[in-house]
């Protein structure tokens, strides 16, 4: 039952705070330049841009954290969507390892 | 290349969800049993670097840019079934936390990312790998985000919003990702070539839990 941690993991962790770190700048720099993705670019060409709608209601909407500013927010959202996704695909592995059936 | 909500007819999002549940479950059931521990918390590694990947957006003068997607990535250094595993995982967390993609038009855009960008992009990889990796890397990468992005550009281009425009959606999408998708080319490469030469350990090769 016990986790191997791999030895490779700190350096891996270690390079994701970095990505974190570098998302703050990456999304200024985006904005000065007016960031535009082909599927925006399609749906302006097609006026189908007002039929976005959103239905969910997420913790973390675009990126950013409610009442924090932008760099904040963004910084934020990226450390707990690492995180997350991080735990998350980790566990799924977990749940799909060789060991599975010898522990149920 | 994430799609809101009410871009995409129901019809559409709901056969296209079918078609990526039935893809991943088929994915979850090769590669179930047969993950060594070891080598299971790569699979949170790899979709924890790619979720702080896609939310680097390339800062290119003009406007139209994207951003790392990592299907083609994902499927060489994991193998393709858990590629997908991993490429749905973090898309679903950017449409259930981040808002980014919609709930309704969850399942396509798993399908379009996770599905389509990794297959095809393993597929290429493959293929190439015989004139050398890197080289395969590269146009797997490439390709793969441009696959991605005619299959999104189809789905957009049959849905009453975009006016039923195939023809539209397909020449910006198509174009703009394959011009596009050369920096993704280039990251795919770049990154796996690091990571075979510092961790050969890490290669699939190296541990041939995931089949084909």
């Amino acid at each position: 039952m016990a986790w191997n941690r791999p030895d490779w993991l700190p350096r891996a962790l270690a390079a994701l705070l970095v990505l974190t770190l570098l998302a703050p700048a990456f999304g200024w720099a985006a904005g000065q330049v007016g960031y535009a993705e082909p599927l925006e670019n399609a749906a302006e060409a097609t006026d189908a841009t007002e039929h976005a709608t959103a239905v969910g209601t997420a913790l973390f909407p675009d990126y950013g954290v409610p009442g924090l500013g932008g760099a904040t927010g963004t910084f934020v959202s990226a450390v707990v969507g690492t995180a997350l996704t991080l735990l998350l695909g980790a566990g799924i592995g977990r749940l799909l390892g060789a060991d599975t059936d010898q522990r149920q | 290349m994430h799609i809101p909500d009410g871009y995409i007819d129901l019809p559409l999002a709901l056969l296209f969800g079918a078609l990526a549940v039935v893809v991943l479950s088929v994915a979850a059931k090769r590669v179930n049993g047969e993950i060594s521990d070891a080598r299971a918390p790569l699979l949170g590694v790899v979709a924890a670097s790619i979720f702080a990947a896609q939310m680097l957006d390339w800062p290119i003068p003009g406007g139209t840019s994207a951003h790392f997607v990592g299907g083609a990535f994902a499927a060489i250094l994991l193998g393709p079934h858990l590629g997908a595993l991993c490429v749905a995982t973090v898309v679903t967390i950017q449409a259930l936390v981040f808002g980014d993609g919609g709930l309704v038009v969850l399942g396509a855009n798993v399908f379009n990312m996770a599905v389509v960008e990794v297959y095809v992009g393993y597929a290429i990889y493959r293929l190439l790998v015989p004139y050398g990796e890197f080289r395969a890397a590269f146009v797997a990468g490439w390709l793969g985000i441009t696959a991605g992005a005619l299959t999104a550009a189809l789905q957009l281009g049959l849905s009453s919003a975009f006016q039923y425009q195939l023809l539209t959606t397909l020449s910006i999408m198509g174009v703009g990702h394959l011009v596009l998708g050369l920096i993704e080319g280039a990251i795919t490469a770049s990154v796996y070539r690091y990571l075979a030469r510092a961790r050969p350990d890490l290669r699939p090769n190296a541990a041939p839990e995931v089949s084909a």
